[in-house]
């Protein structure tokens, strides 16, 4: 991980943030090591520390498969962290001698005066911030969704790397309560593992019909998916080189082919959103925040 | 044993006053301290017409120490990047006004304060949704932080355990309007309208709210959106996102998949939380009318005196002044979860 | 349709216009900064549409004016927001004992336009700490007494209520009716005082 920036715009595949199968978990990021077009893959279980046992066991199998297919590995660390099982979980993942990626500021003293990454669940909306966790050890930030095109460029005033989510439904927020075991009756205790029904969330509606947002578990996301195809010439121009495409139940390698050629200039912009909406037809396109609108609308790419 | 034997130091009562005219009410009706926040987006509760001017809050603070009463002024949405001005402005002048302690989220504006008004003291907001002894303790070695406001994801053994574990006082709510989400990490109110409560102080804003009636029915939107619908003669709530009946996969009629229209009441669990080493007690509702402060507080004031006694709170019923005229012990109930 | 329209539609709405003024006036000689809270809006303009009156209220924050308009005539005034409620609903929104969350709760008080701006007027008056119908009461002369009664009553069921709408609303549909008798009876009462009282004015006017 380097402070310096590189020219070229690099790709980063966030973490599966659902309840996929152990197997489909395996299979896809054993795909994704010998197809996708990305540069660094970040693993590990942001949502719920009660489905890191279910897929941990290809864990190690998979991290190296990724090594070796070329990949930067970045582990992530939990976004809600509260009871002794989930401070476990965040404190063997940074004794690992590893990249890590702190979702959750109960990482950052055990992360303290070492390189690290911030994921998109640490509140960081200014320059004060961000300097604050460059000194304590950050080089790499996912910039949190609501964070405007304007902003994104001010906080380019801290020498540290950029990364901004520009492919995937939107973490909008976290709760103790878990609403996929709500809305069957049960609590978080009693789950049953209701989260894993949904690869792509549980679609919510409003009582008109309207879609709304994707429950996982005790996630909630946007039901529409962001897409920043349209506007990688001017994230460029602000100075961000490193883009995130969150995992949807989708053929993630084309999508991450799409960004890749868009990026490359192989491939030009109408084309590259054409192909997008052919590979994510049941997603809804937003690029509503980074044009500090609300974060559901979509704002056409001027010229 | 009798109850002088068993009393103790009483829990701090911290109280809610979106106006002069609340903090008044608040100090008067019992409150050991009051909160506030500047009129602008550097607070949580950045509504039209409330909070407080530079010279109110200078009235403010003088009527408060005149009672004894502590005012902490809140700070604590996110400093906007580029333009943080405005929040470094609400620190100093939080500072020269004498005011008790701040109440920050942003670790950007807590280095700040710590470095440049190391003596005024610092209160950890629940909008930084510090939830574990880890996260806690880093706040405090990196900000000096003193106190904590805890996210309401705790449970109240957890609340007991995280006590044994750290060093700050804790403060829990215990009244008024519950958050679903963990607050501080939430945009679904910047996702339908643009405004959220990090940005902007604000959540499911009165600027989006619409009431349609279509005559046999009442439409409550956000930004446009149907958030939840009332029968012609049956209470209609605010539609706040996170309070709206919604449909999904499973069951075809539409259910609050995140939360009832429900407030936060904990009244009658003062004696578990006083055990559980919790040091002040929260009242939601800087956006509520002083004679709904003026009430809580009261109720509130006589129950804490009562639990440092070694007596049973009057826990009289509190819930007219609640949401939906219902109250719940949220997360500090396990099954909520 | 209600106890208080019922009650003061014979009183013909010019000869309001002298009371409110010196009504006003006379707050805001004593809370100049009343509408302070509303500077951020730009001018905001409120109609107040009183479904039981004949007639309803414009109001100006700058420069300040309270204007009595008849209902027919209410609609074409161009305003930020309409707030549509009964007088007794709006009394209690003047006196600050209604809440800025319970504001919406209840149908019987409609907020159509910038609800921002409701919610601005609503704080500002509950900031200022004071009762505005009390203070008005200075200058309203012989309609205080009754109007002061009626007022009483219903507070005695929002205090039961703590005044929160969405109780009020609750408290006010069953012993609607109930209530409606008394309070009509002690309307009527007002409804003697206020036009004798204009018949009094008259009679200065005159002198």
């Amino acid at each position: 991980m380097n402070a310096a920036l590189p020219e070229r715009t690099a790709l980063t595949l966030g973490p599966v943030l659902f309840n996929w199968a152990p197997e489909t978990w395996r299979d896809f990021y054993l795909r994704i090591a010998d197809e996708a077009a990305v540069d660094t893959v970040v693993l590990g279980e942001v949502v719920c520390s009660k489905r890191a046992p279910l897929y941990g066991v290809h864990l190690p199998a998979v991290a190296s498969r990724l090594k070796a297919a070329g990949k930067e590995v970045v582990f992530a660390t939990l976004a809600l962290v509260i009871g002794p099982r989930d401070l476990e979980l965040v404190e063997a993942l940074c004794g690992a001698d590893a990249l890590i990626e702190a979702n959750d500021v109960s990482a950052l003293g055990h992360l303290r005066g070492r390189p690290h990454a911030i994921g998109p669940m640490i509140n960081v909306y200014n320059e004060g911030t961000l300097a604050w966790l460059a000194s304590n050890g950050a080089r790499r930030i996912c910039l949190p969704p609501e964070l405007s095109a304007d902003s994104i460029e001010q906080l380019g005033s801290v020498a540290i790397d950029r990364e901004v989510l520009a492919f995937g439904r939107l973490p909008l927020a976290v709760s103790a309560r878990c609403y996929h075991a709500r809305s069957r009756g049960l609590t978080k205790n009693t789950c049953q593992y209701a989260c894993d029904a949904d690869a792509d969330g549980m679609a919510v509606e409003t009582m008109e019909g309207e879609s709304f947002v994707a429950v996982n578990g005790m996630q909630t996301l946007s039901h529409a998916c962001a897409n920043l195809l349209g506007d990688v010439d001017d994230l460029q121009r602000r100075g961000v080189r490193r883009l995130r495409l969150s995992p949807q139940k989708v053929d993630m390698v084309a999508v991450a082919q799409v960004f890749r050629d868009r990026l490359d200039g192989t491939l030009a912009a109408d084309e590259s959103l054409e192909r997008l909406e052919d590979l994510a037809p049941d997603l809804p396109f937003t690029n509503g925040f980074y044009h500090h609108a609300e974060g559901s609308a979509w704002v056409p790419a001027r010229g | 044993m009798n109850a002088i034997d068993r009393k103790v130091q009483p829990m701090e009562l911290v109280c809610p006053a979106g106006t002069p005219a609340a903090l008044r009410t608040a100090v008067d009706a019992g409150a050991d301290s009051v909160y506030v926040g500047f009129r602008d987006e550097t607070n949580a509760r950045n509504f039209p017409g409330l909070n407080f001017s530079r010279p109110e809050l200078e009235a403010g603070i003088a009527y408060a120490h005149a009672k004894g009463a502590k005012v902490l002024v809140a700070i604590n949405t996110y400093p906007r990047a580029g333009d943080m001005g405005p929040w470094h402005r609400a620190v100093a002048d939080a500072a020269a006004l004498g005011a008790d302690a701040v109440i920050l989220a942003d670790m950007g504006l807590c280095a700040h304060t710590a470095e440049h008004h190391p003596e005024l003291r610092r209160h950890l907001s629940v909008q930084a949704s510090a939830s574990n002894p880890a996260a806690i303790r880093f706040y405090q070695a990196a900000f000096g932080v003193k106190r904590v406001v805890l996210p309401r994801v705790l449970t109240v053994d957890q609340i007991r355990a995280l006590n044994r574990e750290i060093e700050v006082e804790t403060e829990v709510f215990v009244f008024g309007g519950l958050c679903t989400m963990a607050e501080g990490r939430c945009v679904l109110s910047g996702y339908v309208t643009g405004i959220s409560p990090n940005k902007d102080g604000a959540c499911s804003p009165a600027s989006h709210v619409r009431y349609e009636d279509q005559g046999d029915k009442l439409v409550a939107r956000l930004g446009g959106m149907c958030v939840d619908q009332f029968p012609t003669g049956s209470p209609a709530g605010y539609p706040t996102l996170c309070k709206g009946r919604y449909v999904t996969g499973n069951d075809d009629k539409a259910a609050y998949l995140f939360e009832e229209p429900t407030s936060l009441s904990m009244i009658e669990h003062l004696p578990a939380l006083q055990a559980a080493g919790v040091r002040a007690l929260k009242i939601e509702g800087r956006q509520r009318g002083r004679a709904y402060v003026g009430r809580v507080v009261q109720a509130f004031r006589e129950a804490v005196d009562d639990v440092a006694a070694g007596l049973p709170p009057n826990a009289r019923d509190l819930m007219a002044l609640a949401e939906g005229g219902r109250g719940t012990e949220g997360a500090y109930r396990k099954a909520w979860q | 349709m209600l106890f208080a329209g019922f009650a003061l539609r014979p009183i013909p709405p010019w000869l309001l216009q002298p009371a409110l003024d010196r009504g006003l006036r006379h707050v805001l000689d004593r809370h100049p900064d009343l509408f302070e809270r509303l500077a951020d809006l730009d001018r905001p303009r409120y109609r107040i549409d009183v479904t039981d009156l004949p007639f309803g209220f414009v109001l100006d924050v700058a420069p300040e004016r309270l204007t009595l308009v008849r209902r027919p005539e209410l609609v074409d005034v161009a305003a930020t927001a309409t707030i549509r409620a009964p007088l007794l609903t709006l009394l209690e929104l003047m006196q600050g004992r209604l809440d800025g969350d319970a504001l919406f709760f209840s149908r019987d008080l409609v907020v159509e336009g910038d609800t921002e701006a409701v919610v601005a007027l609503r704080n500002a008056i509950d900031g200022a700490g004071i009762d505005l119908i009390e203070e008005a009461m200075g200058v309203l002369g012989l309609l205080a007494g009754p109007l002061r009664a009626v007022l009483e009553r219903a507070q005695r069921v929002f205090d039961a209520a703590a005044s929160d709408l969405e109780t009020v609303r609750q408290a006010a549909l069953a012993p609607l009716a109930r209530r409606r008798e008394a309070d009509r009876a002690r309307l009527e009462d007002l409804e003697r005082k206020v036009a004798e009282l204009s018949r009094r004015r008259k009679r200065e006017e005159r002198a």
